[in-house]
């Protein structure tokens, strides 16, 4: 090795080793500059394991949540337009409710994009595209389990078009993910996206067991991705929550009968899925129904404390809360007095009425009647389910449907189709269940507008009071301004800028060009 | 002996930091090499020690204003680099955002290379600063991914350059010679500043102490209380105020007898004071020729004049140079810092931090005991800053006529803590606490082999090839609580008892934690040959091959040409010529790669954490299960991302007459960055906000000017001036996928058009009446903005397109948030013992837009929104803005009237500072010191800086603008300081 030295011997050796360092350090540079970060996961890492299709199916629940409760649109899209509340002093809330959605305010513009419904559709179909790679690589994602995954991808991208077909009516409908290669859609028909929705709803409900993680189900035995039914419940799509999802698809798109089908399976096969009525102290406690994870939740999406996923935005709360609950002085949203009055007749109903012994209002959906702002407090589910409102943190759960919603429903189904004493018999159920009195069929009996005003009672404050109206004013027929609206297509929401900038087959909604 | 020593010593670093096997390649590397060292390496002249090393570590500076006057400039009390350069160099423009002490500063040198939109982007565009030749890290702005709110980095949020003390400085220099900087590599692709310090040196024992002793003075407000307030908004209640919008009148302006805001407005005793400053510092420098060594200790505190914020710093510098062999000289340098911040107390600021609004229906009172109540609740606050930073080299220089080889451990490492906990009271009745540790740190293995040849008479040569190695790691970890049990315990405490169930879980507080790292490698190698004929004419070339762990495993490696040309003049046509003494021309151009901060680019398509929105970026999974999936919200990342880069050119000349009394310098610069990578949207059908697209091309041109004169010289009189200027100019050259234009938030870039242009309406004035606003004679429609009637009490904007809407379409490209023209003037005299000196910083052409105007005048939904713009902070009980200054608009409409973004808000914030004047005192020669030997010198002076701001921006002070032209009013004042200090040489 040291042949060419030549007489510094000791000179050149000290260089040799010092140049083969240097050396060194050179040819390995190739792995030198392989570093994996931690930060993310590569593409040819992935779809490998069990584990990459849990965190992507669970995902695609999370990128659901996103949708709803970014800016809380949920309820913006869903609560106020034309409805209960009244705004006290923003100006972006105040034309929600008076419908004029052209508003240059930045809230209008961030929740009139559908982009992040894209993303949970996005995501669910490429979930369904690769997940068999996974069923092929692990041995212990078993074929139930593929199975059932899938299944809750197919529904949970139907619900996604469907939400977004109240909003916006047409839109573009897209079933495949096309990794990677980015097309310019236009806007399908809504029938059409409503009809793949229905399929796509159909075919998922056959592999969608009623409960997830129990022992000797028949789809899915034994623990779900390692976790028991205590972990799941109310988290994830059932059987009960697709035909949920079917009956509002059917029932939007005026097909009672159809309506009457899935919501006749659902009020059968609820008791399977441990689904039940919830009591009003259930509706309206802090650590009631709206808290954490309960079979009640016929389809929701949770902020469970206990994960630490409590946050500040996506709850009604964050705008219809205020003292003496937290510190806060002046709800941005509260139902007037007038309104409270108008919509619970019936003093004994529990939800709002007056005490029979001490005469003073229940404080059940309100507190500080007294006040010239009452304070909406139905639903107030404080970090975990506490009453400090020290901390206006926030773990309810974005509640799509309940027993209840759906057997209002399904009388309103009935009612539609003529079936008025199994509809009278449900809507007296949810009635009864409230503290009031039931209805009786007569001559002088508008059987519809009973229905719609219990739906406006007990989902007050649940996302539904805008799509309500539109049915009702569809089923009725009367109200001449509503129906050009529905006519004009003005019950959409407008398109926002960007979504329109950045695909030129776009074009605005007529009403709000 | 010595020798093996050294070797052992060499060889052991070197493997410890390389990890790779030597033996193996052995038989392949060595006879390579031998072949080149079998040459006679007994005769090493004998340069003195000092000298060998620094020049190594020192580059070429060509232009006359591209080192600081480090004399000048250690008179003046600057904290960080910036601060010291500011106004000092050609082309580096040094924006001071705030005056509180160690915040995050910025430099730009030769303009911006990219759009900036938010603050992070201001973090890609900095230059690179070698102390001692040792690439300093920067902070990585990957911690930005996990906040709410952009306003402040998370964690202490020092400037990590306001570490270095001046006194230790040699000079500064602004590398921006493309050829130099391809030298450098990618680490220089922003422009380098090159920092070498006091150097040890051989020689009689050397002691020098300085020290100073000041005061920043409170500024001069008209404070105002809710009377004020109270009469700025009559005219908009009597214009256009409701029954409805009177009985929402807001709750503190209600009661004109509530002493809290109708009282007396003292808040400004408090928040505003005279602070002292301070400063001293020891240096020691000794020893033989064999051996030498600099020690360097030093202590300041530096101030704001408001809110009490400061900050202390103890620095300490190590350095040892030995030259065991005659050829072998060994040197090393170690300095170590601390620095302690106190921060502002601004509630917007806190809010972002605990990343919770809490009701903002009544601000902060303007009475001084209500302020003063608290300040007293602040005191039990927690707010701890501490940055502590360590970096250095060790080297070892091999002289073998003619080889010369070069190998360099460079390390810097800085770390930053940051406890922070926040009572209930001034929380809403939950408090606060967190913890932040974060480090950067860096390794770095340089070896360069270099050969000088004269082949012929006038005909030299010199080759040289190199090869390094950079090894960065950023790390953070950090933890936030909320909601503790009470005031008195301010740490997250966990269950101790193992047989518990929450064992180790906390108890009483809502934890959240986050950590995050990244870690990349640069290899880089190059070779450079050089050729120089007589002193006439030098060429030079060098080509480098870099290699980064971030870029694409495809395209990770980036091949960059550099060339070098420089004629003197002087000596080719005015020999003889006696005005002349110095006139050379200098053309460079080079290519250098710009590697990514960010790791995720490496990887190409990719599946993240994305379960949170933009309200809620941390939300941790669904259902306590983590969720991975596409980065729909931070955009698609392809494959093909290549390299960007920065192509440079330069065309320079240099020159001097009469015998040197004025020197000139003045270089042509056009720079090209491209292939850099923007957020380019994408249809919202594919679920993704935007994709990363790789092809953003900015391009700068200007010119660099620097002028030096000794105008007097005199035996008892001197004059000196030296003035340094430059004229830059952007544009935006191509935009990924062929883009013409790409709207990012509020801000339009379009192909041609500079990058750093607002985009507004254009403002006409007022309707009257609803009969003013045009009609759509086609239609019979009234004009509308975005589909909203415009009606009486609307401002006229200007519809440029006619289509009777008024949206972003007609929104206009207007005016430059960087400055067109920038530099300084230095002025030095001196008469007999004394001495005065004044410098003047001046940037012009640069607009702002007044966010802070603008949210004063919307009011209604500033306050109705309660979020993080409507907090209204102690300061903003002050006289600000000129109210006759804009229309009275009806606040309440929802065509939002009193937008930012139209050009009443756009206002010309050029300057001119007089930034420091400085009366010195030369004691040496005085009778008081004369014949004492032991003295060298001995000098006392007087600074006042920042004493004077010529400017027509209605804000505060035309610097405190944010890098992205928005006024915000946050800015914390840059105080008058106020300085006496001595300087010993021992």
């Amino acid at each position: 090795m040291i042949s060419f030295v030549n007489k510094n011997i000791q000179f050149n050796r000290t260089l040799i080793i010092l140049l083969v360092t240097v050396m060194g350090l050179n040819v390995s540079c190739k792995k030198v500059l392989d570093i994996d970060s931690s930060r993310l996961s590569k593409e040819d890492d992935h779809w490998k394991s069990f584990q990459d299709t849990r965190s992507g199916l669970m995902a695609t629940y999370g990128l659901m949540r996103s949708a709803l409760a970014d800016n809380n649109a949920h309820w913006l899209w869903g609560e106020f337009r034309n409805g209960d509340f009244t705004a006290s002093s923003r100006s972006d809330l105040k034309v929600i409710v008076k419908g004029d959605l052209n508003a240059s305010f930045p809230l209008l513009q961030k929740i009139a994009s559908w982009r992040a419904f894209y993303a949970v559709i996005n995501n669910a179909s490429l979930f369904i595209e690769r997940a068999p790679e996974v069923l092929k690589a692990d041995i212990r994602y078993t074929e139930p389990n593929y199975k059932v995954d899938v299944a809750q991808a197919r529904a949970l991208r139907a619900f996604a078009y469907f939400y977004m077909v109240r909003i916006w009516g047409d839109v573009p409908l897209i079933t495949a993910s096309h990794d990677g290669s980015f097309e310019m859609k236009g806007r399908t028909e809504q029938s059409k996206v409503l009809a793949f929705a229905e399929s796509e709803l159909i075919a998922a409900a056959k592999d969608l067991p009623y409960v997830y993680g129990a022992e000797g189900d028949d789809l899915l035995p034994g623990l779900y991705y390692g976790y028991d039914f205590e972990r799941w419940k109310g988290a994830l799509f059932t059987k009960i929550s697709a035909y949920a999802v079917l009956s509002h698809i059917a029932a939007w798109q005026s097909h009672y009968i159809d309506a009457s089908v899935y919501t006749e399976f659902v009020m059968n096969n609820y008791a399977k899925a441990n689904a039940a009525y919830s009591t009003t102290l259930e509706l309206t406690a802090a650590d009631g129904i709206f808290n954490a994870q309960s079979y009640n939740q016929i389809i929701a999406f949770g902020f469970n404390d206990l994960y630490g996923e409590s946050t500040v935005n996506g709850h009604v709360e964050q705008l219809v809360l205020a003292a003496p609950l937290i510190s806060r002085e002046t709800p941005d949203l509260y139902v007037t007095k007038d309104t409270i009055a108008s919509v619970f007749k019936d003093l004994s109903d529990q939800r709002f009425g007056l005490d029979t012994i001490s005469g003073l209002p229940r404080t059940n959906y309100f507190v500080n009647y007294g006040s010239a702002i009452p304070v909406f407090s139905k639903i107030k589910v404080l970090r975990g389910g506490s009453t400090n409102g020290d901390f206006a943190v926030y773990s309810s759960s974005i509640i799509f449907t309940r027993l209840e919603e759906i057997a209002l429903l399904r009388a309103e189904a009935l009612a539609v189709l003529g079936q008025r004493i199994d509809a009278i018999n449900l809507l007296n159920i949810i009635k009864k269940s409230r503290g009031g009195k039931g209805v009786s069929d007569g001559p002088g009996t508008d059987l519809i507008s009973e229905i719609f005003a219990e739906r406006r009672r007990e989902l007050m404050g649940e996302g539904w009071r805008w799509y309500d109206q539109i049915r009702y004013n569809k089923i009725q027929n009367d109200n001449q301004d509503f129906l050009a609206l529905i006519n004009q297509k003005g019950i959409y929401w407008p398109i926002a800028k960007d979504v329109l900038n950045a695909n030129n087959k776009l074009v605005q909604n007529n009403y709000w060009k | 002996m010595i020798r093996i020593i050294v070797v052992i010593i060499y060889v052991a670093l070197l493997s410890t930091f390389s990890s790779t096997k030597v033996q193996a390649e052995a038989s392949y590397t060595t006879l390579h090499y031998s072949m080149l060292f079998r040459q006679d390496t007994d005769d090493t002249s004998q340069k003195k020690l000092d000298t060998m090393v620094i020049a190594d570590r020192r580059s070429m500076v060509k232009g006359i204003a591209d080192s600081l006057n480090v004399k000048l400039s250690a008179l003046s009390p600057n904290l960080s680099v910036q601060q010291m350069l500011k106004g000092n160099i050609a082309g580096l423009y040094v924006q001071e955002t705030s005056g509180e002490p160690g915040t995050e500063q910025s430099m730009i040198i030769r303009g911006l290379s990219a759009p900036v939109f938010n603050k992070n982007d201001i973090y890609s565009q900095q230059p690179t600063v070698y102390v001692n030749g040792v690439p300093m890290i920067r902070d990585n702005p990957f911690v930005f991914d996990i906040q709410k709110y952009g306003f402040n980095r998370i964690g202490p949020a020092t400037n990590l350059l306001a570490g270095i003390d001046i006194s230790n400085i040699n000079s500064i220099e602004a590398i921006k010679d493309p050829a130099a900087l391809a030298k450098l590599g990618p680490n220089a692709a922003n422009g380098a500043i090159w920092i070498t310090t006091k150097a040890a040196k051989s020689g009689r024992r050397d002691l020098s102490v300085n020290s100073y002793f000041g005061m920043v003075q409170a500024s001069n407000i008209s404070p105002i209380n809710a009377q004020y307030e109270n009469q700025f908004r009559k005219p908009f209640y009597q214009k256009y105020g409701t029954q409805d919008d009177y009985l929402n009148y807001v709750g503190y302006l209600r009661d004109s007898t509530s002493l809290d805001y109708y009282g007396p407005a003292k808040w400004g005793d408090r928040y505003y004071k005279n602070t002292p400053i301070y400063s001293v510092d020891l240096g020691l420098t000794g020893g033989s020729e064999r051996a030498n060594f600099r020690f360097f200790g030093s202590a300041t505190r530096n101030a704001g004049n408001s809110d009490d914020t400061d900050l202390k710093r103890y620095s300490m510098s190590f350095q040892v140079n030995m030259a065991p062999l005659s050829w072998v000289t060994i040197s090393s340098m170690v300095n170590v810092g601390r620095m302690d911040r106190d921060r502002n107390r601004n509630l917007r600021d806190r809010f972002a931090e605990t990343r919770y609004i809490p009701d903002l229906y009544n601000p902060l009172s303007p009475n001084i005991n209500t302020y003063q109540s608290f300040l007293n609740e602040y005191d039990k606050a927690i707010d701890d800053n501490r940055t502590t930073q360590a970096q250095g080299y060790f080297a070892v220089k091999l002289d073998l006529k003619p080889f010369k080889f070069v190998s360099t451990l460079n390390f810097d490492y800085s770390e930053g803590v940051r406890d922070a906990f926040f009572p209930t009271t001034l929380m809403e009745g939950n408090n606060f606490s967190s913890s932040y540790i974060g480090y950067n740190q860096r390794f770095m293995i340089n070896n360069a082999l270099s050969y000088t040849k004269d082949i012929a008479e006038n005909h030299n040569l010199y080759f040289e090839v190199g090869q390094s190695v950079q090894d960065d790691r950023y790390r953070y970890n950090y933890a936030n609580a909320y909601n503790g049990p009470n005031d008195f315990i301010k740490v997250n405490v966990v269950e101790g008892d193992p047989d518990k169930g929450n064992y180790l879980k906390p108890v009483g507080y809502l934890v959240y934690r986050y950590t995050d790292q990244i870690h990349s490698r640069l290899f880089s190698f190059y070779a450079s040959a050089r050729y120089s004929y007589k002193d006439l004419l030098t060429f030079s070339a060098l080509i480098r091959d870099d290699g980064s762990s971030n870029s694409q495993p495809g395209n990770r490696w980036f091949v960059s040409p550099s060339a070098n040309a420089s004629w003197n003049l002087k000596n080719q046509f005015l020999k003889d010529n006696n005005l002349f003494n110095k006139l050379r021309m200098d053309v460079s151009w080079s290519r250098i790669g710009k590697t990514f901060s960010d790791d995720k680019f490496a990887a190409g398509p990719q599946y993240r954490v994305n379960a949170g929105w933009t309200l809620e970026p941390t939300i941790p999974g669904y259902n306590g299960i983590a969720t991975i999936s596409r980065p729909y919200s931070s955009g698609w990342v392809g494959y093909d991302i290549k390299w960007p880069y920065t192509d440079q050119l330069n065309i320079g000349f240099d020159g001097a007459i009469l015998k040197n009394r004025l020197s000139a310098s003045a270089t042509f610069y056009k720079k090209d960055d491209k292939r850099m990578l923007i957020n380019t949207p994408l249809p919202a059908e594919t679920g993704f906000a935007s994709q990363y697209g790789s092809g953003l091309a900015v391009r700068n041109i200007g010119l660099d000017l620097g002028v030096q004169g000794h105008i007097i010289m005199k035996d008892n009189f001197n004059w000196q001036s030296g003035l340094n200027f430059n004229f830059n100019k952007n544009k935006l050259t191509a935009l990924p996928n062929g883009l013409d234009e790409l709207i990012v938030g509020d801000r339009k870039l379009k192909v041609g058009e500079p990058i750093d242009r607002f985009w507004i309406y254009e403002n006409q004035g007022i309707y009257n009446a609803n009969s003013e606003v045009p009609v759509n004679p086609k239609t019979n429609k009234a004009l509308t903005f975005e589909g909203t009637t415009l009606k009486a009490g609307d401002p006229k904007w200007k519809d440029n397109n006619g289509d009777f809407v008024i949206n972003s379409e007609d929104k206009i490209l207007a005016g430059n948030s960087m400055p067109k023209f920038t530099g300084g003037w230095s002025n030095q005299f001196r008469y007999g013992k004394f001495d005065l000196s004044f410098n003047i910083v001046y940037a012009i052409g640069q607009k702002a837009l007044n966010q802070s105007a603008s949210l004063q005048y919307d009011f209604i939904n500033r306050e109705a929104a309660n979020d993080i713009n409507s907090v209204r902070e102690i300061f903003s009980w002050q006289v600000t803005s000129d109210l006759s200054k804009y229309a009275i608009y009806n606040p309440w409409s929802s065509v939002v009237p009193y937008r930012l973004e139209q050009d009443m808000f756009l206002e010309n914030a050029s300057y001119a500072k007089l930034r420091a004047v400085t009366v010195g005192f030369d004691l040496t020669k005085t009778s008081l010191f004369k014949g004492k030997s032991s003295i060298k010198k001995a000098y006392v002076y007087v600074t006042g800086n920042n004493l004077l701001t010529v400017t027509s921006f209605s804000g505060s002070d035309p610097e405190l603008i944010e890098y992205n032209g928005i006024y915000s009013g946050y800015g914390l004042a840059i105080p008058r300081t106020y300085t006496l200090g001595i300087k010993v040489d021992l």
